[in-house]
């Protein structure tokens, strides 16, 4: 009988990202959203679609949240739940009230450094970098540290390290973004990809009458 | 043996026992569980596994209900009230006792 308490809530919180699949589908999200920024560069600020692009980018958001959310339980429920078991997590009321407040604090931090750095260095060529920045810092500290997961501090280093790149190289806000997203879409892809082969390699369906239900 | 120390005595012994102990520690930390995923988790046969469930849920600690997810039939087990009520007591009067001997 496995009998270390210690980490038990660390093992459950680590089971929701065991087969890969939460990072495959935000990979294609992120993807998405990468194609987004590109495409409104590439249209330019005077097309129509540009702009119904620029006011819709809330609705892209919370529309690719919930569906997200969807679709990776939807997988769960065909790929993971038969084979390895059902988890519903607790929703701790208060934990979700610390969590808009620490959203609302980072986004208003994220808005007034931006507003500072237009006004002093009259350019938004440093938004790769304070995207991979953010996203860098959410995977480490809410993905890593939570999960115990080594992989995800490797991808925090890689959103940081292609932010950085990406803000080097000069490119218009609207690619940088746009290659930001897509290239760390596809690292999602590739990680989640890899964690899912191996997580059906190591665990097989249960026979009839050995799931235990 | 003191009186301090003579509390711990009064361990709630269903909780105390190892495996029940893991097994409710787990449904603790989540909202419910299924029957596959305590099995993995705590390394228990399938028989071991029921047979603490089913006093589980005599004492009226954990809840158990068959359900579907989709078209997943699921053995869904969840910590009620009074379990977590218990929980707690015993995690105070082991930590008291361990207090008290150090």
């Amino acid at each position: 009988m496995k009998s270390d308490l210690s980490d038990v809530q660390q093992r459950v919180n680590r089971y929701w990202y065991t087969d890969g699949l939460a990072e495959i589908i935000g990979g294609g999200m992120f993807i998405l959203l990468g194609a987004y920024f590109a495409l409104q560069d590439f249209l330019g600020p005077n097309s129509t679609i540009s702009v119904i692009l620029q006011v819709s980018l809330v609705l892209v958001l919370i529309g690719g949240a919930f569906v997200s959310r969807r679709l990776i339980n939807s997988l769960k429920t065909r790929l993971t739940y038969p084979r390895t078991g059902y988890v519903e997590y607790r929703v701790n009321k208060k934990d979700t009230g610390r969590k808009r407040i620490l959203v609302a604090t980072l986004a208003f931090t994220i808005s007034a450094l931006t507003i500072a750095f237009v006004a002093i260095f009259k350019s938004f060529d440093s938004m790769a970098a304070v995207t991979g920045f953010i996203v860098g810092m959410i995977l480490v500290l809410l993905r890593g540290k939570a999960s115990g997961l080594f992989r995800f501090y490797i991808l925090g280093a890689i959103s940081l390290l292609l932010g950085l790149a990406i803000s080097a190289s000069g490119l218009n806000e609207g690619y940088a973004l746009g290659l930001y997203y897509g290239l760390m879409g596809v690292c999602f892809l590739v990680s989640g990809g890899l964690t899912l082969a191996h997580y059906l390699h190591e665990n097989p369906l249960p026979a009839e009458g050995q799931s235990g239900q | 043996m003191g009186n301090d120390l003579r509390s711990v005595t009064e361990l709630d012994r269903l909780i105390h026992e190892p495996a029940r102990l893991l097994i409710v520690t787990i449904l603790s930390t989540v909202a419910s569980a299924d029957f596959l995923f305590l099995q993995r988790e705590t390394g228990l046969t399938k028989g071991n596994l029921s047979a603490h469930l089913s006093k589980l849920e005599e004492a009226g600690y954990v809840k158990i209900e068959k359900t579907f997810k989709g078209k997943l039939p699921l053995t869904v087990c969840s910590l009620t009230a009074d379990g977590q009520k218990a929980l707690a007591q015993y995690r105070r009067q082991m930590q008291d006792f361990i207090l008290k001997t150090q």
